[in-house]
């Protein structure tokens, strides 16, 4: 029998498939299912699906006449007005740290036009960090990762404008996440939580303990033994459970790796959300990238406040 | 006196006249601006599309605690993402609940609790805008509202439960008393209409897919 289907549109089952995962989402089955199905067609047709889905729901959220939308609440537009501006100045500082590094290995060459727009002022924007965050990545991969097994994101001195062209020192460094884990852990406000091991596998042998400050909402994550993992297969999430949220959400505490022979590794604790009361902290094998909601299906390590 | 419109505003004058479908990026718009870095844009954005991403979180969430964790999430995907915007495939409010749907999907869909919603009887009777209404939201809020209208109310009704309501097409059978074979069916019709409203341009050509 003959396919009589137009050339670009999926079969039936593929399109069932498509509005499934547009409309609730599919099972790990489902989507294996779809996997194996014509990727070009299927990521197309889902596309114009998707857009069709969320045009159907600006059309249900539209106000009707003489109504007006519910404005979000004032918490929580001041809550999104500093998570913005938190995560811009995120990448402001990855991007400064590239920055400084590029400007003061240009300042070595003479380079001075290079340093020029490198150090370039910020006044109202979050930062032009387009092509710093590139050069971080530039300069991270030079670098190695020498100082830290995992990416950190840390305070870096004001670079100072140069007047003569000649060659300078560079920039104090930014400290480790072992040092700024010592540092919060001698704040009296911050609390020490020990960390267990589970019978995953990958934890086998694994020690360590969490460092939290309620007040900064800043952490670390320290352990020795959990097992390498391939970035591209699989990461490590970090998760905290917040007595003040319903337990089926914890926190998103961000993803991590762990390369081969690491002895003992710090790993900053990025949470995405104000944690106001910390119960716990999970680490959970999750997809590349890490997941919103876990099935907790892997969690290799535990550790109750209290 | 103002010279010049700004984007919302054009947007809703090309949604007026179906003649004039044809998209022309404008730039910068908002999210490209976001994009760069630019602070005032992010205050714009979280003015003019938190209260439609607080909307549709309030409806695809358990709880207003988990609306206000989901819409936090949405808007961190927002900043993340707002360099992926390409003006040409879309306008940003689209951009935007796309955004939206894929982590409230995604936050239902892993929570392994009861279903989220009330009994069907008890759930809030979506008012669909009219079309004139709809374009003042967005020219695919309009060419939605189009295609919805040529559906029969069962096919709405099926739509209506399964993308403003979060319920999978299994809890949709179940509330209606419908065969799952049909809620599929309706669903499957009901968003390839919207699909080909969306991709027929203002020649009635349907556009490449």
């Amino acid at each position: 029998m003959s396919d009589t289907r137009p050339q670009g549109q999926p079969d039936e089952a593929m399109v069932d498939l498509l509005i499934k995962q547009v409309t609730e989402g599919l099972s790990p089955d489902e989507q294996r299912a779809l996997d194996v199905l014509d990727s070009e067609t299927a990521s197309a047709y889902a596309r114009d699906l998707e857009r069709a889905a969320a045009a159907v729901t600006l059309a249900g959220s539209a106000p009707v006449a003489g109504a007006t939308e519910q404005p979000l609440p004032a918490g929580l537009a001041r809550a999104l007005e500093r998570q913005a501006s938190e995560h811009f100045a995120s990448l402001d500082k990855v991007a400064d740290i590239a920055a400084a590094r590029v400007g003061a290995a240009a300042r070595v060459g003479a380079a001075d036009k290079a340093r020029a727009s490198a150090i370039e002022p910020r006044s109202h924007r979050y930062g032009g960090y387009g092509w710093l965050a590139a050069a971080a990545c530039l300069v991270l991969a030079i670098f190695g990762w020498q100082r830290s097994p995992a990416p950190q994101v840390a305070p870096v001195a004001e670079v100072p404008t140069p007047s003569p062209p000649i060659a300078q020192p560079l920039p104090p460094e930014p400290p480790t996440a072992a040092e700024e884990r010592t540092a919060l852990l001698a704040k009296s406000d911050s609390l020490k939580i020990p960390l267990a091991a589970t019978k995953d596998p990958a934890a086998a042998g694994m020690s360590g303990d969490v460092v939290w400050d309620p007040v900064t909402q800043r952490g670390f994550l320290h352990f020795a033994g959990l097992a390498a993992n391939d970035p591209a297969v699989h990461q490590y999430q970090i998760w905290i459970f917040d007595a003040g949220r319903d337990k089926r959400y914890p926190v998103d505490g961000g993803v991590f790796d762990v390369p081969a022979n690491a002895a003992e590794v710090v790993i900053p604790i990025r949470a995405t959300l104000m944690v106001r009361k910390p119960a716990a902290f999970a680490v959970t094998v999750e997809k590349p990238g890490g997941v919103v909601v876990s099935g907790r299906e892997h969690v290799v390590a535990l550790g109750a406040t209290g | 006196m103002r010279h010049g419109l700004s984007y919302n505003t054009v947007e809703s004058v090309r949604a007026r006249d179906p003649n004039k479908l044809t998209r022309q990026p404008m730039s910068p718009s908002m999210l490209q601006r976001i994009a760069s870095g630019d602070s005032a844009a992010v205050r714009e954005c979280i003015d003019q599309y938190g209260p439609l991403v607080w909307s549709i979180a309030r409806r695809l969430s358990r709880t207003p605690s988990d609306a206000e964790d989901a819409t936090q999430e949405i808007f961190l995907d927002i900043w993340r993402s707002a360099g992926r915007f390409d003006a040409s495939q879309g306008s940003d409010k689209v951009f935007i609940a796309m955004i939206a749907r894929r982590r409230l999907i995604d936050r239902l869909r892993k929570s392994s609790a009861e279903p989220p919603m009330d009994p069907v009887e008890a759930l809030e009777t979506i008012a669909w805008a009219d079309p004139g209404t709809a374009a003042e939201t967005s020219i695919e809020a309009e060419q939605a509202t189009r295609a919805l209208a040529e559906l029969r109310p069962e096919q709405r009704q099926v739509l209506e439960l399964g993308l403003l309501h979060g319920l999978s097409q299994s809890e949709i059978a179940t509330r209606l008393s419908m065969p799952l074979g049909t809620v599929k069916s309706f669903m499957r019709r009901g968003l390839i209409k919207v699909r080909e409203n969306m991709n027929v341009d203002a020649a009635g050509v349907p556009a490449r897919v």
